[in-house]
């Protein structure tokens, strides 16, 4: 079983009265003993006072006997200290003088070298009785003979006193810990509830509800910067879903426009009777509407893949003017046919390092797009040179052609999937050979770009980094 | 080496195939049959895999058309088990995901080739003959069509005496034609096998089509007897049909 407290709040609490209890505890010790050992502190001090007035009331009587004038005594001021217990002794360890409050005990053991002198001695002992007891003694000379006077106390009442004092701590110590407990339970109540507000607000938001966001109290504390990290998940969310929304919808309009019209020509077809030749023509026009179809699904599977990363980029060194001499080659006939020459402008040779596949596809994407914008009789431009960026060298391949042109406002636009521009509406096409070339460039980290300073016309750029090293062919 | 069949369509002389499909989809399954029966195979229809090892116990097909996707057994197991059979027939694998894993398992499971859904007729039928060429190697292949003459050796091409001048791609594409002659060859075809291209989204058909125009023009404009036809909406033909 789980004994784990559900709730944070509840543990927060737990944790912050088992942090407390130990903070306390370490507190009360560290305050008994720093009282205790100021009590001590201040029983000797009584205790060296009160050997000065029992010094000076010593005196021998004519026998040689040593006597205390009593009637001088004065208790001391102290109300720890209660019955003075005392003893003199002769150096030698002869015992001159016991009070009655000793009972004939013995106040400590023998005397020990140097006890006394030049200072006064301190310790704490057990009488026969039981008692503990702080002593002092002191070298002290009586009518010119050296003697050694002992005087201690019971630290009984000190002992008492310091019992009440440690009562009292210990008393408030749950009081203490129950009243911080409360507290630090509606502290992390309090502290916690806007996360659980934040949490119902969450909960509301769904994928049809993108657009709703956490609101956001502080800006700069920790529950703040959550929901504003959490926002920004939302926004990316919402642009992401969007696309896909987009994506979905334009698909399926691309989608249905060949179906509109494989259903027409079979409806208007099977309407009335054909000759042979006539259903040849039915199902042939059905069938270019299927290869459209297909096509268009390829590309889209293809960019599907290519978006979730499950076409992997198999980089390779080759030599980039070949691949375009390759393209031009492929592409050719259908410049010829269309009265369009490729002037293809050989920069310096080299390899480059990179998904040849991949720069190939984008390559005819682009090429392709040129030849097919371009009036009868023009020209299309290849050339290629190395630049750099940011201190990056790069190679730039440039497809120029002098069609139509991008518009500034399309630049962007024209490499989104199905983009059709007004001008090239017309033309065959799904709109998917740029998007797929842009995300074939850009998987090899290269850019593709229309240039923005282009007047008449359009240039593609096709920027290929040569972080991996460029080899000039000789 | 040739004969006359009674309806007076010259075929080479070759003993009749069978071919199993094994297809669940209905509709799939009948169009090819039918097709295949055109192309005088004799063609069983198995509607699902336990079906089709149970018709390969009965009686082996030259070839196998067999789907993965298969309720049951799916195609790869029935291809495994056929293989434990010591079924040794070419086996075609239809598939409707075009992924490097998918071919690789069909491979492994042992076929010899596989078709992506949606596939043209004309390539599932060129690929049936290539599975079932393998298989008599004593074929003699030659490329003569009507007055059409094709020398591999010298890369040149002849309509009678008259040389054409063609490039080099015009040349294979007229071979590869040549080769399939008599069958619809698709773009998808020629992209693939002529200009060796892997990519499936290169737009590679109006080059094609561009290409074909030109091959006409050199190979059919100057004679009465036209051989390069168009099917609209399938591929192109290479047929003389003045016999």
């Amino acid at each position: 079983m789980n004994m784990r407290p559900e709730s944070v709040r509840i543990r927060l609490t737990f944790w912050y009265v088992g942090v407390l209890a130990g903070v306390l505890v370490v507190y009360i010790a560290a305050a008994y003993s720093f009282q205790d050992w100021q009590l001590k502190r201040q029983i000797y001090h009584d205790e060296v006072q009160d050997m000065e007035t029992v010094e000076g009331l010593l005196y021998f009587d004519g026998a040689g006997q040593l006597h205390l004038h009593e009637e001088y005594h004065s208790r001391p001021q102290s109300r720890l200290l209660v019955d003075r217990l005392m003893e003199v002794h002769r150096p030698s360890g002869e015992l001159l003088y016991r009070n009655d409050r000793l009972n004939g005990m013995a106040l400590d053991s023998a005397i020990q070298p140097g006890e006394g002198y030049p200072s006064y001695n301190e310790r704490i002992f057990q009488l026969e009785n039981g008692e503990r007891v702080l002593m002092i003694s002191h070298l002290h000379p009586v009518d010119g003979q050296p003697l050694l006077i002992r005087i201690g106390y019971d630290l009984g009442p000190a002992k008492s006193r310091m019992m009440q004092f440690l009562l009292v701590l210990l008393l408030a110590l749950p009081v203490a810990l129950v009243v911080a407990g409360f507290a630090g339970y509606r502290i992390a109540q309090k502290a916690l509830a806007p996360l659980g507000k934040m949490a119902s607000q969450a909960e509301q938001i769904t994928a049809n509800r993108l657009h709703d966001r956490l609101p956001i109290d502080n800006e700069v504390d920790e529950l703040g910067q959550m929901a504003r990290v959490f926002n920004g998940l939302l926004v990316r969310l919402e642009q992401s879903f969007t696309q896909l929304q987009r994506f979905t919808s334009d698909a399926a309009h691309e989608l249905r426009t060949p179906l509109a019209s494989m259903r027409s020509v079979g409806e208007v077809g099977l309407q009335q009777a054909h000759t042979e030749e006539g259903y040849r023509e039915i199902i042939s026009s059905m069938l270019e509407e299927t290869a459209s179809l297909t096509q268009l699904i390829d590309g889209l599977l293809m960019m599907a893949k290519a978006e979730s990363g499950q076409i992997s980029v198999r980089a390779t060194e080759f030599e980039i003017d070949d691949l375009i001499d390759e393209v031009v080659g492929l592409l050719g006939v259908i410049a010829e046919e269309r009265g369009v020459s490729i002037r293809w402008d050989r920069g310096r040779r080299g390899t480059l390092h990179a998904d040849r596949a991949l720069v190939r596809l984008a390559l005819v994407n682009v090429l392709h797009n040129a030849i097919k914008f371009s009036p009868q009789g023009a020209e299309v431009t290849i050339t290629s040179e190395i630049l750099k960026k940011e201190g990056q060298p790069f190679l730039r391949i440039l497809v120029r052609d002098v069609g139509p042109g991008v518009r500034d406002t399309e630049k962007a636009l024209v490499f989104s999937r199905f983009y059709r521009s007004e001008a090239t509406r017309a033309q065959e096409g799904a709109g998917l050979g740029l998007s797929i070339a842009k995300w074939a460039i850009e998987a090899n980290g290269g850019e593709i770009l229309f240039d923005p300073h282009r007047l008449n016309g359009a240039t593609c750029f096709i920027d290929l980094p040569l972080g991996y090293g460029w080899r000039t062919v000789v | 080496m040739q004969t006359f069949f009674d309806d007076g369509r010259m075929a080479q002389a070759m003993p009749v195939r069978h071919v199993l499909i094994v297809e669940d989809e209905r509709k799939i399954a009948d169009a090819v049959a039918a097709g295949l029966r055109d192309e005088q195979y004799e063609v069983a229809v198995a509607r699902s895999g336990e079906e089709g090892l149970a018709r390969i116990a009965q009686h082996v097909p030259d070839v196998i058309v067999l789907d993965i996707m298969l309720p049951g057994q799916d195609g790869l197991q029935v291809l495994r088990t056929a293989r434990k059979m010591a079924v040794r027939i070419p086996v075609l694998l239809l598939t409707s995901m075009d992924s490097i894993e998918d071919r690789v398992a069909g491979l492994d499971a042992g076929a010899d080739d596989y078709l992506v859904k949606p596939f043209a007729f004309a390539e599932l039928s060129a690929r049936i003959r290539a599975l079932s060429r393998r298989r008599v190697p004593e074929e003699v292949v030659v490329l003569e069509l009507g007055d059409l003459r094709l020398d591999d050796a010298k890369n040149e091409a002849y309509r009678g005496k008259m040389r054409l001048d063609l490039t080099q791609r015009e040349f294979q594409l007229l071979e590869y034609l040549m080769q399939n002659r008599d069958h619809v060859v698709s773009r998808e075809m020629l992209a693939r096998d002529v200009w060796k291209e892997t990519s499936r989204y290169t737009p590679l058909d109006n080059v094609i089509d561009v290409q074909i125009a030109r091959l006409r023009r050199k190979v059919d404009d100057p004679f009465p007897r036209k051989l390069l036809h168009t099917v609209r909406g399938v591929g192109f033909i290479l047929k003389d049909e003045s016999q």
